[in-house]
């Protein structure tokens, strides 16, 4: 794996580590597993805090979505509303990056390295980001309102770290859900220990556009 | 202020209904278009040298030339449209992937029919450090380093060197291309690309009987080219003998692509028996090396033999260039020197022999988020044995607007 794309990966282990780090540390938490209709454990899947809205205290560290090989790394990045996140591109090829979404428009018109200007996202929502230049290349960021969030691995599994005790609205998101999030939510009490909450969501198809690479994909 | 109960149902029932749209719209995603299009327009004021250009059937190498007097040739300046492309893509079942380009390019084309450039459907397998691939369709081949602007345009100067400009006018084939790639644990990026494809049984025939030239042309399967003095023009996709050309590349570079190197090779397996059949065959040597201070140094050398079993116009060819650029935020200098030679090996009455050298100087800036204006300035000296006294030393200029969508 190259080196900037494992620091890339770290980064984001790290922010994904630390952003739900709560307001009050040492509290219990809340783990479980989101599978699809059809019992498969779901990877990618976002499990949020959506009411009551817990923002973090202090500056939210920026995060990065970086271009490798002509791919977004990560391809969901779930950030807290009012983060900026950069867009370094660390191939050797430009890249023009855009949003159309509701939640964030903009476009960082050609470049390489770290020649463009991070972006505030300031709204709740999905911004699917892409490359005016590489067609295939997608990515999503996922703006919350909360600073409690956490992504499910391979395996379906999510933790979302110490939450105080309290009523909390908890809700899942995919890419692919049929499901609005708010559908798929539930509601959870935390007393002083840990608990444990399953979210089933039904998958639409997967249509990703088909990548090029190698030799024809030299520009 | 009160509402009737009625109207406060119904108000609460469409905030309720707001809020789930606006909700549901907030958090989804918007599926991927299946079919996509992208487009480059390309305007620009030339400055031409005195001699005509070869797309006209004069003696100039350069894409624009000057005009004809009765006292013989004169600059000329003009506003020409020199491309317009559009790309449509789309996306198919079983990760299908449909691409069509078609250009119009008026002074090449002698009129604005539109060339079918490039038809490709293709399939991946694995990812980018590790995969492979088949396609299949039109295009050309995969050789040129400097044609990976906007639809196949040239990406650092307006004319792409003698080398590739030749290699986009002159091979559109039709036929079937597969590729490999891997990134090895040391990290060494290797690619192995292989394809076969009907269309060029007069591969060489260009450059045998008007010699290289500097330019963009986006050789189309239903194009021609135009040929020197009164021989008229010639079409690009030809196949008479039934067999296909063959071509493969073998690529490596570090997994950063901060160097890379890679050689290609041609051979249209030509069967001279047929009637105007060209047995053309061709190597191609590659370099690129991304230097600090955002400099990228590109080198390339072709190498081939073009032979025809008449009239005797077999010829060895060769070409070369250097090219250094550099790109800051919306800029881009680049400084390119081209060498190119065409060796008349059979002797004959017209010698296709033919030597010269050119300088490209060029500067980009991109405005706005899909403009660019380009000026370059080009300087050429080259003999052709068969123009001889009407050889230029043309020199000229180009500035041209693009917009790309």
């Amino acid at each position: 794996m190259p080196v900037h794309l494992f620091i890339c990966r770290l980064c984001l282990a790290g922010a994904i580590a630390v952003a739900p780090v709560a307001v009050l540390a040492g509290a219990p938490s809340l783990s479980g597993i989101v599978t699809s209709s059809d019992g498969r454990r779901i990877a990618d899947a976002v499990v949020f805090v959506q009411s009551p809205v817990q923002t973090s205290k202090g500056a939210k560290p920026p995060q990065m979505v970086d271009q490798v090989s002509k791919t977004f790394v990560p391809g969901l990045l779930p950030v807290e509303v009012g983060t900026l996140v950069r867009f370094p591109n660390h191939d050797q090829i430009h890249h023009h990056v855009y949003s159309f979404s509701p939640a964030k428009t903009f476009e960082l018109p050609l470049y390489k390295g770290e020649d463009a200007p991070a972006v505030l996202l300031d709204k709740v929502g999905v911004v699917k980001i892409g490359c005016n230049i590489h067609d295939w290349m997608s990515g999503i960021i996922l703006v919350l309102p909360s600073a409690h969030f956490a992504v499910t691995d391979a395996n379906g599994r999510f933790v979302l770290e110490d939450l105080p005790p309290g009523n909390y609205v908890v809700a899942a998101w995919h890419a692919q859900s049929k499901l609005k999030p708010e559908e798929a939510a539930q509601s959870v009490t935390l007393a002083h220990e840990p608990a444990h909450l399953d979210f089933t969501l039904p998958l639409a198809p997967a249509r990703p556009r088909p990548s090029v690479h190698g030799v024809r994909a030299e520009r | 202020m009160s509402f009737p109960r009625a109207g406060k149902i119904r108000c609460g029932f469409l905030g309720c209904f707001a809020l789930s749209i606006s909700a549901h719209a907030q958090y989804e995603p918007d599926a991927s278009a299946p079919v996509w299009i992208r487009a480059l327009l390309d305007v620009r004021v030339v400055g031409a040298g005195p001699a005509p250009s070869w797309t006209e059937h004069g003696p100039g190498e350069m894409r624009y030339g000057g005009s004809y007097t009765d006292a013989g040739f004169e600059r000329a300046t003009r506003v020409v449209l020199s491309q317009a492309a559009l790309v449509v893509g789309v996306s198919l079942p079983w990760d299908l992937r449909a691409q069509a380009q078609v250009n119009v390019q008026p002074d090449i084309a002698d009129g604005y029919r539109p060339w079918l450039v490039e038809a490709t459907l293709r399939r991946e397998w694995g990812r980018a450090d590790n995969g492979w691939s088949v396609q299949g369709g039109v295009t050309t081949v995969p050789f040129s380093l400097e044609n990976t602007g906007p639809a196949w345009s040239p990406n650092f100067t307006i004319s792409a060197s003698a080398l590739n400009s030749w290699l986009w006018e002159d091979i559109s084939l039709a036929g079937l291309e597969g590729e490999w790639w891997h990134v090895t644990d040391a990290g060494l990026r290797m690619g192995a690309l292989a394809g076969a494809g009907y269309g060029g049984d007069q591969i060489g025939r260009l450059l045998a009987l008007r010699g290289w030239v500097l330019g963009d042309t986006m050789g189309g399967v239903n194009g021609t080219l135009a040929l020197p003095g009164t021989l008229g023009r010639t079409d690009i996709f030809v196949e008479r003998d039934h067999r296909p050309s063959v071509y493969g590349l073998l690529s490596c570079a570090d997994a950063s692509e901060i160097a890379g190197l890679s050689v290609g090779y041609l051979d249209n397996l030509g069967n001279q028996n047929d009637s105007g059949v060209w047995r053309t065959h061709f190597t191609t040597v590659r370099l690129t090396l991304r230097l600090p201070l955002r400099i990228e140094l590109l080198a390339q050398y072709l190498e081939g033999v073009a032979t025809v079993r008449a009239p005797p116009n077999d010829s060895k060819l060769s070409a070369y260039y250097l090219l250094i650029s550099h790109h800051f935020k919306q800029h881009r200098v680049t400084l390119r020197y081209d060498a190119f030679r065409v060796r008349d090996t059979d002797g004959g009455a017209a010698s296709t022999g033919e030597h010269g050298h050119a300088v490209t100087a060029s500067y980009q800036v991109q405005f706005g988020l899909r403009q660019q204006l380009a000026f370059e300035y080009v300087w050429m000296n080259s003999h052709r044995d068969t123009t001889g006294a009407l050889n230029p030393t043309p020199d000229g200029w180009q500035l041209s607007y693009r917009f790309w969508y």
